[in-house]
């Protein structure tokens, strides 16, 4: 099995320059065959609500957040959300995109402990 | 040499169509690997750094996984294997000054060698001749790269 990468992402929308890197390495590592999980909690989970990340542009002028998220998707790096920060954000399924699990807390450390890299942004 | 879209496409090649990666059979099994002028178009007309798979060096590979990973600020993606085989060389030159992509696709730009050991059997997976000149063509305009913009 491919070796595994966790990404934590915790940036959202208030911090728009902190918004395409995490993407944009996960897409790379998961060009070098990583089989790469993002994990979204505190304000990144807000990234995952349908269109908000396309409203997001970490460049003035720039590509925005959601071109570099698609591209993970793209890519084959999955996405889970955490349960708990979208509650913090009153989300619910039906407010995120396709392609997103929802896990709880415990499920952040399992991936941690099955990842031969964990990165937090 | 075919002109897809202003791109040049060599018509002795073999290509990964989706990846735009083409590969070219070298004596002794080997095969050259590298990136197309549609793929550096992609790039937005240069790559910012090419970092091959030193550690996979020697060891077998199956045909699509990654031998080099390719970025620039608009694109990011794997050089994969066309073949299977053993990664029996990466292109140094190219790491060190990866402009050597976009100014010499299929000469000093090539990224990686790998030595097949099903060529016979996966060429087929391949698009070459006229009929995969048009396979890519399809693939180019999809994509909707022009190279001569």
């Amino acid at each position: 099995m491919d070796d595994r990468i966790l990404i934590i992402m915790t940036s959202g929308p208030d911090t728009p320059r902190r918004c395409a890197t995490p993407f944009f390495m996960a897409t790379i590592a998961a060009a070098m065959d990583y089989d790469v999980t993002m994990f979204f909690t505190i304000d990144g989970s807000l990234l995952l609500k349908k269109g908000l990340a396309d409203t997001i542009f970490p460049k003035e002028g720039g590509r925005a957040a959601g071109g570099y998220l698609q591209d993970a998707l793209d890519a084959g790096v999955k996405f889970k959300a955490c349960t708990a920060s979208m509650e913090l954000h009153g989300l619910t399924a039906e407010d995120l995109i396709d392609n997103v699990d929802m896990v709880g807390g415990a499920s952040m450390w399992e991936m941690a402990d099955g990842a031969t890299s964990v990165v937090s942004f | 040499m075919a002109i897809i879209q202003g791109c040049n496409i060599p018509d002795d090649l073999f290509y990964m169509t989706e990846k735009h990666v083409w590969a070219k059979p070298l004596d002794g099994g080997k095969i050259r690997v590298g990136m197309t002028t549609a793929a550096v178009k992609l790039a937005g007309g240069q790559f910012l750094a090419v970092t091959p798979k030193r550690k996979a060096l020697n060891q077998e590979l199956a045909q699509g996984k990654s031998m080099a990973t390719v970025e620039s600020s608009k694109f990011v993606g794997p050089v994969p294997a066309p073949v299977s085989g053993t990664l029996l060389a990466v292109n140094e030159a190219v790491a060190s000054d990866p402009s050597l992509v976009a100014s010499d696709p299929y000469g000093e730009g090539w990224i990686a060698e790998i030595q097949a050991n099903q060529w016979d059997a996966e060429k087929g997976s391949l698009a070459s001749g006229p009929e995969g000149i048009e396979a890519y063509r399809a693939k180019i305009e999809a994509d909707g790269v022009n190279c001569a913009e």
